[in-house]
């Protein structure tokens, strides 16, 4: 980590870089800065996962005129483009420093893309390019399917942690906490609570993975929302962080790829 | 014994501007069309929420209808193509989780299209009869069955 983020560091690029630091063994998130950019130490492969682009949001709405960096995975990556495009970060200052993942890590996330296209650190590893658990839901007959998400979604217990951790959920006021579409106090909650969710990540979950990893119910969330990126590439033609500054949801209009022949 | 017929309840969020004015038209031109329909007029299709297509089969819908005007003709100008992309995909991911997603439509309907309007409550109203009670979107708890 030390080369690269050291030299945008002193050469003005930025003025802050969330990276990790080594705490007593484990890689916490780290804000560095001119001052304490002696204590970068050097870049090793590592599983650290946190919500990163989530911090770095809290600090571009902390202080909007800084100039940030920021070290991130392929999913992480993936996600500062979708907050570019749905215009809650200004690219113009910021600077992506990437690293890849490894193999166990791709293979565990079934990754599309387990590197950034801004590669600093690391090798990219290769990409899985088929989910086995969306294939497998995908071929269930759909009553056994609805049973079987009964089953997972029936052990929520509506603690918004998949909400509160996601790197892209990034509106100031949720429609989940809405009380009228969502009752308040009702154990399992609803269950469009979590259609709801996955109607909201349509153009915008990255599939990084953390809304399943801090599940305290274990609810299989990635498979739903890996599906939801199926979806939305089979019916807009549009892949979830790419390059580019348009999103289905974005516009309003005809100009991204319609189901025209549907009616 | 005379079994009673499955009378589906049927919501439909129509538009203000067009699918409304068609079913006006379809009132005062004495069409005959179910009952089992209830209407929501909204300002535009692109206005309603999946979140209250979802709350409403959540309350027991078996049906939801959503009538918008036709491409090119939304007072908003282009408010129904956002109702097109979020029909689509929504309907779409009520399959992927077991639900049917043939119990959601979507059809432009303008104001005079009366007739276009009778028969499309006709058809969808027969095509939920024949599809049945809608399964329960409610969670059921599951407490012993945790696998």
């Amino acid at each position: 980590m030390n080369t690269r983020i050291k030299q945008i560091l002193e050469e003005g690029a930025v003025d802050k870089v969330l990276a990790y630091k080594a705490v007593q063994g484990f890689l916490l998130p780290w804000m560095f800065t001119r001052e304490n950019a002696a204590e970068l130490e050097p870049w090793e492969p590592n599983g650290a996962r946190y919500p990163v682009v989530k911090l770095l949001l809290a600090e571009v709405r902390k202080n909007p005129h800084a100039n940030l960096g920021i070290l991130v995975r392929g999913c992480e990556e993936r996600a500062v483009r979708e907050l570019v495009k749905w215009r809650q970060i200004n690219p113009q200052r910021l600077v992506i420093v990437g690293q890849a993942c490894d193999e166990n890590l791709a293979e565990h996330c079934e990754c599309w893309k387990p590197y950034p296209d801004q590669l600093d650190y690391g090798t990219a590893c290769e990409p899985i390019r088929e989910s086995r658990r969306v294939a497998e839901l995908d071929a269930m007959k759909r009553e056994v399917r609805l049973d079987w998400w009964l089953k997972q979604l029936n052990r929520c217990i509506h603690c918004h942690g998949c909400r509160d951790v996601c790197p892209v959920c990034f509106c100031t006021e949720c429609s989940l906490e809405h009380v009228d579409l969502i009752p308040a106090g009702k154990l399992p909650p609803d269950n469009s609570f979590h259609l709801v969710r996955a109607v909201h990540m349509a153009g915008r979950c990255i599939d990084c993975g953390l809304c399943e990893e801090v599940c305290p119910a274990r609810i299989p969330l990635r498979a739903l929302y890996k599906k939801v990126n199926d979806l939305v590439e089979g019916i807009f033609a549009y892949k979830t962080g790419g390059p580019g500054d348009k999103s289905p949801f974005t516009l309003l209009g005809e100009e991204l790829v319609l189901p025209l022949n549907d009616r | 014994m005379v079994t009673k017929r499955f009378e589906p309840k049927i919501l439909a969020f129509l538009c203000n501007w067009c699918s409304y004015a068609g079913a006006d038209l379809a009132g005062v031109s004495r069409l005959q069309y179910p009952f089992n329909i209830r209407v929501i007029r909204v300002m535009c299709s692109g206005s309603v929420s999946p979140h209250h297509i979802l709350h409403a089969f959540q309350k027991g819908a078996d049906g939801v209808l959503i009538g918008g005007c036709h491409i090119g003709d939304c007072h908003y100008l282009k408010g129904n193509y956002m109702t097109m992309k979020r029909v689509a995909f929504l309907k779409e991911l009520l399959n992927f989780t077991g639900y049917e997603p043939e119990r959601l439509r979507l059809e432009w309907i303008s104001a005079a299209e009366g007739r276009k309007f009778a028969r499309t409550v006709r058809d969808f109203t027969e095509q939920i009869r024949a599809l049945g009670p809608a399964i329960s979107f409610d969670a059921v708890p599951l407490a012993l069955n945790f696998g």
